[in-house]
Order: C-alpha cells, then sequence, then structure tokens
C-alpha cells in the first residue's frame, strides 16, 4: 500500500492536516486509534491567531460551522474565558454582562451541568437568574443505570426529543433574555441549535458539560466524514505498531490490524498526541515518544516535571519531540526529512511560534501540510 | 452549670479521640471532644489499614503482639462493616534466613496468635500474587481495617451516647486553677471566632500533636516523629495480607483494602516542624515499588493510584534514629503523678489496631479521678453499623439500588447502609463511579456526618478514592455540596483545594497512566471547566 502522506493520530490536528492535504490532491492515509482529544473540546480555539480565517473556511466546507469573533466564552464553573473563533455550539458575550435575566435550564438529575455556578458569574455581573429543571418521560430508561445521566446518551435522547424540550421550556420562560442550556443538543446535526434558537422567545447560549463534549464529538464526526468524501483512508481502530527508517527517512509503517501489509509514503506526519493519547510515554526516569524513539527535552530529577500546586503550570506540559524550525521531528539530533511532529505530541516546545491548546493544534497542521505541498508556510 | 461545662474534654478527633470519645460518653459522662481539621486527618487516616495479627511484633515485643492480637478479635465483632477478613501470610524468600520462620511461630503461639505454617506451594494456590520464588510460608489471621470508617462510626456512636464534637476548632491554651486544668481555650477555622470549655479532665489524644498540647499545659512530653511512607495500587493484587517472615523492615507489608492494595512503610526521623506536610520522596516511592515487587511481582508492573504518608505518634524510649525499635506500645499518663498537673492526661503511642484498649485505658483513668465506676462496654456492644455479618441482609433494605451499588453501599455503612436515601431513581445516579457513590449517600452523609467540604466527604463516603482520583466525581460532589451549602464561591475553593490534595498524592509517582490520567484532569479542569 503506498499513500503520499501517512497520518499518525485522527484528532484535531491530524484531521485538519490530512483534510488540507487532500483538499490539494494528496492521498492520504489517516491511523486512528478511535477517542481523542475531541471528546474532550470546549469548543474554544484558543491560540488560534493567524490561522482563523483559514481553519473557519475548512471546517465550513466539511459542515462546522464556527463563530469568528472576539468576546468572552462563559465556562462551566461561572468563569469567563477569551475567545476569537468557537464552534457555532458557544455563544460568545462581547463582556461578562452577559444578561439583565437569565433562564438557566438543566435535566432533573444531570449532574454534569452546573447551573448554580453559572447563576452565580451572571448575578456577579448583575443579572438575576432562575435555574429550573425540566424531564422527559422518553428519558426514563437513561436512569435503569446509575451511570447513564451523561452527556452523550441525554444529547441522543435529544436528537429525537428536543421539540418536547423546548416546549417545557417556553412554558417555564417568563422576561428572561438569556437562557442558558447544557451543550447536549445536535449531536448528529448541528441544524438543531439554530431551530431551538428560533423555537425559543429570547436568545440562547449552550454552556459545556463536563465530558464528554457533544459538539466536540460532532466535529470529530463531520471532519472525518469530509476526509473521506475527499478520498482520504481513515484507518479507524487501527494503531500503528512499527516503523522503518532507512538512511534518515522514514519508508513504511505497519499497523496492528493490517499485519504484515507495510504501508509506504513519502511524507509521515505525527499526530499522535499528548500523555493521555499516549503520543508520548513515561516511565519513571525517562519521557518518551514510543514509536520513533524521537528526541525530548526533559529534567533529570523526577521532582522537576511537576509543581505541588495542581492548578499552577505544570513543567511536565511543556515536553514535547523537538523539531527543527519546519516541524521535522529529530532523532538522535538529527532531523527526519519526511518525518513530521504536530499537535499535543509537540507539548509546549515550539508555543512563541504556534501558541498552545487547540490553536497550536491547528497552525502546527497547516504548518506541516503546507511544506509538504511546497507551498507558503 | 453552664452551657460549656463538660466532665471530659478530648482533644484530637483521630480514632484514639474518637474511641476515647465513646468510651466516655458511654460510661455516661458529659464528653466534648475538639478537633482541629476533621476527623481522622492525622495517622489514623495514613496508615495501611492493617488489621494486624499482632504477628508482626511477636519476635521483638510479645505485650504489643498480645495486644494486638486481643483487640483483632475484638474488632472483627464490634466493627464487622470495618473489617475484611483477609488473613495474612508470612513469607520467606530465598535472601531470607528460614530459620527465622521457627522462631517466628514459636513467638506467635507464646503471644497467643494462630499461627500455622504452610508448605509454599499451598500458600501459592491460597494467594496466586505472591512471590513464587517464596522458601516459606505461614498463616496468620491478619487482615484489613477502614480507619475513616471505623473512626467515623465510633464518633457516630459518642454523639449518639451524648457526646459533643467541634471539628475545625484548635486548642490555643488552656485554663489552669491554680495546679490544676479546667479548660481549654479554642479558636475556630470556620467561623473565626475563640471559645472556652471547661472540664474537669481533659484527654490529650492528638497524636504527634500531642507534644504541642502537652506544651500549651506546660508538661513536657518527647516524641519521636517517625514518618512512614505509603503507595496505593490502583487494583487489588492479593486477597490476603502479604508481610515478610524477618525482622521488621522498609516495604514489606502488602495489605488488600477494599478495590486496591497498599504497600508500606518507610521510616523516617523528620523534625517536628514538618509532621504537618509530609512529602512522599521519589527515592521513598523507588524503594516502596522495588520492595514490593518482592512480596508481589505484579505490583512492578500495576499501576499506582497515590502515595501519601503519615507520622507515627511514638514516644522517645531510647536512642535508635530508626524509631522502629520503639515498642508500639501504649502510653497513658497521668500528669498529676508524673508532673503535679492535675485535670490532664495524655494518651499516647499505640497503634491503630489497640485504639480502643487505649480509649479503655484512658476512659479508666478519667473515671477513676471523677469516681464514676462503670465497666468499659466497648468490647462487647458493637459500633453503629456493625453487628450484621452478612452484607446480603443489609443489601436487601436497599433492594431497589443496583447490585454493585448495593454492595459498596452496604461494605461501607454495614447496616447504616438501610438509611441512605433512595426515595426514586435520582438517588441512585452515581456521582463517583470508580468507587460507586450514590447520590443519595453523599446527601445523607452531608445531612448525617458533619461534612464540610469535599475531602470531609471523600473520608466519609470513598469519593475521590478510585481510579480517577477525583476527576469527574470531584466536579459533581461540589455540586451537591453547593446545593446543601447554599453558596458556590465557597464550594469552588473547596474542589481547587479538594482537586490539589489529591494532587499532592499523585506527583511523587507521576509517570505512565498516572500521569496520563493527569494531564486529562488538568485539560478538563482548565479548559473544559475554566475552574
Amino acid at each position: 500500500m503506498r499513500f503520499d502522506t501517512v497520518i499518525i493520530g485522527g484528532g484535531l490536528s491530524g484531521l485538519t492536516a490530512g483534510i488540507s492535504l487532500q483538499e490539494a490532491g494528496r492521498k492520504v492515509a489517516i491511523v486512528s486509534a478511535g477517542q481523542n482529544a475531541m471528546h474532550f473540546f470546549s469548543g474554544n480555539f484558543e491560540d488560534i491567531g493567524p490561522a482563523r480565517d483559514r481553519v473557519a473556511a475548512l471546517f465550513a466546507a466539511a459542515g462546522v460551522r464556527t463563530n469568528a469573533m472576539d468576546g468572552l466564552q462563559l465556562m462551566p464553573m461561572g468563569s469567563f474565558r477569551p475567545a476569537s473563533l468557537t464552534l457555532e455550539d458557544v455563544t460568545v458575550f462581547p463582556d461578562e454582562h452577559a444578561a439583565e435575566k437569565a433562564l438557566i435550564v438543566n435535566f432533573t438529575g444531570f449532574h454534569d451541568f452546573y447551573g448554580t455556578f453559572i447563576a452565580e458569574a451572571l448575578e456577579k455581573a448583575g443579572a438575576t437568574c432562575r435555574i429550573r429543571f425540566v424531564h422527559l418521560p422518553e428519558m426514563e430508561h437513561l436512569r435503569l443505570s446509575p451511570s447513564e445521566m451523561r452527556s452523550v446518551n441525554i444529547a441522543r435522547a435529544m436528537d429525537e426529543h428536543w421539540e418536547k424540550v423546548v416546549g417545557d421550556i417556553r412554558i417555564l420562560h417568563k422576561d428572561e433574555d438569556l437562557i442558558i442550556l447544557p451543550q447536549v443538543f445536535g449531536l448528529r446535526d448541528a441544524a438543531v441549535l439554530d431551530k431551538i434558537r428560533t423555537a425559543l422567545p429570547a436568545r440562547v447560549a449552550f454552556v459545556g458539560t463536563m465530558p464528554p463534549s457533544v459538539p466536540g464529538i460532532r466535529t470529530q464526526m463531520l471532519l472525518k466524514r469530509r476526509f473521506e468524501v475527499l478520498g482520504g483512508t481513515f484507518l479507524m481502530g487501527d494503531e500503528v505498531t512499527s516503523a522503518a527508517l532507512h538512511e534518515g527517512v522514514v519508508s513504511s509503517i505497519t499497523t496492528r490490524n493490517l499485519d504484515t501489509a507495510r504501508i509506504f509514503a513519502d511524507h509521515f506526519i505525527l499526530s499522535s498526541g499528548g500523555y493521555f493519547s499516549k503520543g508520548l510515554v513515561t516511565t519513571p526516569t525517562q519521557v518518551i515518544e514510543p514509536l520513533f524513539g524521537l528526541d525530548i527535552a526533559f529534567p533529570e530529577n523526577r521532582n522537576d516535571w511537576y509543581d505541588a500546586d495542581f492548578f499552577a503550570h505544570q513543567p511536565y506540559m511543556d515536553f514535547g519531540v523537538k523539531t527543527d524550525a519546519e516541524l521535522h521531528a529529530i532523532k538522535d539530533g538529527q532531523p527526519i526529512q519526511n518525518l513530521f511532529a504536530i499537535g499535543s505530541v509537540l507539548g509546549n516546545t515550539r508555543k512563541e511560534d504556534f501558541g498552545t491548546a487547540a490553536g497550536m493544534a491547528i497552525r502546527t497542521a497547516f504548518a506541516a501540510a503546507d511544506t509538504i505541498k511546497g507551498g507558503n508556510v | 452549670m453552664k452551657r460549656n461545662e463538660y466532665d471530659v474534654i478530648i482533644v484530637g478527633g483521630g480514632i484514639t479521640g474518637a474511641g476515647t470519645a465513646r468510651d466516655c460518653a458511654m460510661r455516661g459522662l458529659r464528653v466534648l471532644l475538639i478537633e482541629r481539621h476533621d476527623i481522622a486527618t492525622g495517622a489514623t487516616g495514613r496508615n495501611h489499614g492493617l488489621l494486624h495479627s499482632g504477628a508482626r511484633y511477636a519476635v521483638t515485643d510479645q505485650e504489643s503482639a498480645n495486644e494486638c492480637i486481643r483487640e483483632n478479635m475484638i474488632l472483627r465483632r464490634i466493627a464487622s462493616h470495618c473489617v475484611d477478613e483477609t488473613d495474612g501470610f508470612f513469607i520467606t524468600l530465598p535472601e531470607d534466613d528460614l530459620n527465622y520462620q521457627a522462631k517466628f511461630v514459636e513467638s506467635c503461639l507464646a503471644a497467643g496468635i494462630p499461627a500455622e505454617i504452610v508448605d509454599p506451594k499451598d500458600a501459592l494456590r491460597m494467594e496466586p500474587a505472591l512471590n513464587p520464588d517464596l522458601i516459606g510460608a505461614v498463616k496468620v489471621p491478619d487482615g484489613s481495617v477502614d480507619p475513616f470508617r471505623l473512626c467515623a462510626a465510633n464518633m457516630v456512636d459518642a454523639k449518639l451516647h451524648g457526646a459533643q464534637v467541634l471539628l475545625y476548632t484548635e486548642v490555643t491554651g488552656f485554663i489552669k486553677n491554680g495546679d490544676r486544668i479546667v479548660g481549654v481555650k479554642t479558636y475556630n477555622h470556620q467561623t473565626h471566632k475563640s471559645g472556652e470549655y471547661y472540664a474537669n479532665i481533659t484527654v490529650n489524644a492528638a497524636g504527634i500533636w500531642g507534644q504541642h498540647i502537652a506544651d500549651l499545659a506546660g508538661v513536657k512530653i518527647g516524641m519521636f516523629p517517625a514518618k512512614g511512607a505509603l503507595l496505593i495500587f490502583a487494583h487489588r493484587v492479593n486477597g490476603i495480607v502479604i508481610n515478610r517472615c524477618r525482622k521488621p523492615s522498609n516495604a514489606d507489608i502488602l495489605v488488600p483494602g477494599d478495590t486496591v492494595c497498599i504497600i508500606g512503610t518507610t521510616s523516617t526521623k523528620i523534625p517536628f516542624e514538618e509532621c504537618d506536610g509530609v512529602r512522599v520522596t521519589p527515592e521513598e516511592v523507588n524503594l516502596l515499588v522495588e520492595e514490593g515487587a518482592k512480596l508481589a511481582p505484579a505490583l512492578a508492573s500495576t499501576r499506582i493510584l497515590r502515595a501519601y504518608a503519615g507520622v507515627r505518634p511514638l514516644v522517645s524510649a531510647d536512642n535508635d534514629p530508626s524509631g522502629r525499635n520503639i515498642s508500639r506500645g501504649i502510653v497513658c499518663l497521668d500528669h498529676e503523678q508524673r508532673d503535679g498537673l492535675k485535670g490532664f492526661i495524655t494518651i499516647t503511642g499505640g497503634k491503630l489496631m489497640t485504639y480502643r484498649l487505649m480509649a479503655e485505658m484512658a476512659t479508666d483513668m478519667v473515671c477513676k479521678k471523677l469516681s464514676v465506676d462503670k465497666a468499659c462496654e466497648t468490647a462487647e456492644i458493637p459500633l453503629p453499623g456493625a453487628g450484621v455479618r452478612s452484607f446480603r441482609e443489609v443489601a436487601e433494605k436497599i433492594w431497589e439500588n443496583p447490585t454493585t451499588v448495593q454492595k459498596a453501599v452496604a461494605g461501607r455503612l454495614g447496616t447504616g447502609a438501610a438509611r441512605v436515601q433512595a426515595a426514586d431513581s435520582l438517588d441512585q445516579s452515581l456521582i463517583c463511579e470508580c468507587e460507586e457513590v450514590s447520590v443519595g449517600e453523599i446527601n445523607s452523609a452531608i445531612e448525617r456526618l458533619d461534612v464540610n467540604g469535599l475531602t470531609d466527604l471523600r473520608r466519609r463516603t470513598r469519593v475521590g478514592m478510585g481510579t480517577c482520583q477525583g476527576e469527574l466525581c470531584g466536579c459533581r460532589a461540589a455540586g451537591l455540596l453547593a446545593k446543601a451549602h447554599g453558596c458556590t464561591d465557597r464550594a469552588r475553593e473547596d474542589l481547587k483545594e479538594f482537586m490539589t490534595e489529591r494532587w499532592k498524592g499523585m506527583y511523587p509517582i507521576g509517570w505512565g497512566d498516572a500521569l496520563r490520567e493527569a494531564e486529562y484532569t488538568q485539560w478538563v479542569y482548565k479548559h473544559v471547566l475554566g475552574v
């Protein structure tokens, strides 16, 4: 099997690079283990910087609508966070005075959405809030198991029964100018969001829940579909088992599902993620990139990997694969000319050039894809 | 008589204080217990949770060994819901001296501990996690005990017998009348109010902090803070307690408890200033993993959940720098006889296993001073929640809960499980999925068990003690607390403290899956929830 480019990892970074290359007519395969950080996505492309319009266009073509607007995102625990590009689910407010009067609606027994915290934040900014609960008999089956009242399960029920909930909210609504709902709508199709906005008599803001993230899962699904529609090969539920390196370039890989069949490509992109995704692996003494054994800088003394304050910046979050200016991965001090490292596997090593978080995942994906295409970086 | 007058004031809300409060209250005394943090925050909550058979001390300290086996049998009766009757092995490895085994068994039998030599092959069949290289095994009646549950049960029973309990209240000084202590001065860390309470007798049961309490009273006790570090593994690797059959040393006990197992401990002398914030070092972690894998090789590849350390409240007796040769024996000081200070008693030394006996000795002394003639009944009357041997009988009372939750709740609360709200399916909804803690159980704890925050809640329900270390349930429980206490600012600050406290035990073992979990938690809290 031969491709122009093989991408290892099907998260935000890998999909963005894959779509970008497929759009340019390249033949791309993505090897994806399955779940990725998109399932825990807040919907805010932090640090997107100069790539804002480009990614908005790429996503729009995939059916993912975004808000390109500078403002504040209302977070689940009641804080506000700056945003310049978000998924359409996220309402961006110009300032913390989000409403005069807000109605916060939750589902009875749903413990992953925190109305009281949101209410308090809005009240501090001068609003008055009411928290009300809705309950559908159609959701009763979720309670048969005590761990089923979670965002995605509710979202599945809402894909079918959202109109009933809207009906209940219309009865609850008095004179509020803002209605706040948990992000449990439009798992299959984001069109529901607009329908809800139109059907309710006030502005609607969807606020995040505990993971999994319904907007994140939908986005991942749409991006994957877009990649495949463009002709890309998405190897789902597979993982790379070995990589062959000859004279400083990667020639081929093998995967678990394809057994002995080798996959050859001109270029390889490593978007295997950070620690959680096992793109980076730690032992008591080392930080390792397990597939290629790429260079990673980390302090020898394990005490220096952490800050005792959980909420302080954690040094281990900075560790990542070393790269040259064009994101070629470095092994034994030498850049591998056809291997690019993008996304969380970089840690914060390229913060100055590409920022951090979701913005970094996208910007490094574009940069690597552009280099491969031979275009402008 | 004034409202703030009592027969006896007990300083310290660990297991010794709680047990003493229960005993005093059961003998009809008016009791006030004062604790500066929450229950079980000192050494009580920071040990193996080993229900010692006493075998560990048999060779070196017959008296302690005998105390242990007697209390062991008593706790099985009065605290059945806190005890897991696992039995224990003392194994001999090729590098150990097998001759020690004979002396060991002989000493056990002399102390009244049933000890039976088991063929290594049979031992392996009974406990497959054992190091297969073992050359000898002795079976003894060790077990595991949940110290949080045990402490809470004593506290609840003391209150049922009329005792009053002040948590988050620190003793700042004593009120004296001539050569007699007649009361204590306090400061409440939550209300920021000072107070004064009076009693004929004050019992110092503050563990390692008892030296400071004695200082405040104007008497000197030479205590010996010895730090012991332990690791919790994410799986119950062994079903039977595993010890090394040799002179007690580092990391030679592996105890199964609930869904996990615990290896420990080390012993390091530390200065008093460090007692409040003990941390586990990478060197200690390495030693515990290395030595632990000799007991059960699977530990080398098992995920570690967290590291923690406690400080043994030992009373200095000799010049041994490690603190290991000091007797675990009980020290009950009558300061009237010792220092000429009336109305003041110190109960210290000892260990979790002998808390009830310590409480009995202290209470006997209190009763003698107050001329109260009532015999101790704590060895016969079961603690609240105990008394039903099979969880099935309890579980039937909460039949409407899913079976796994029935097991978890009945295990934690014993007969008290019947009190957990399960009015409807809403109460059954799980807050903590790792430990199967439901909305109903959390609300019951908030209502009945003096819960001030998430960390208190953890000690009473195991919320956040499982694999995810509070990453998901922390927020959910914070939501319930915010509702119960009507204050979200407090709940949010509390959540931050809770996560910081969880992290304290995670970063010393921050590699592999533990670091994966930590990175995920960081992401969820910072980027998704915006804490």
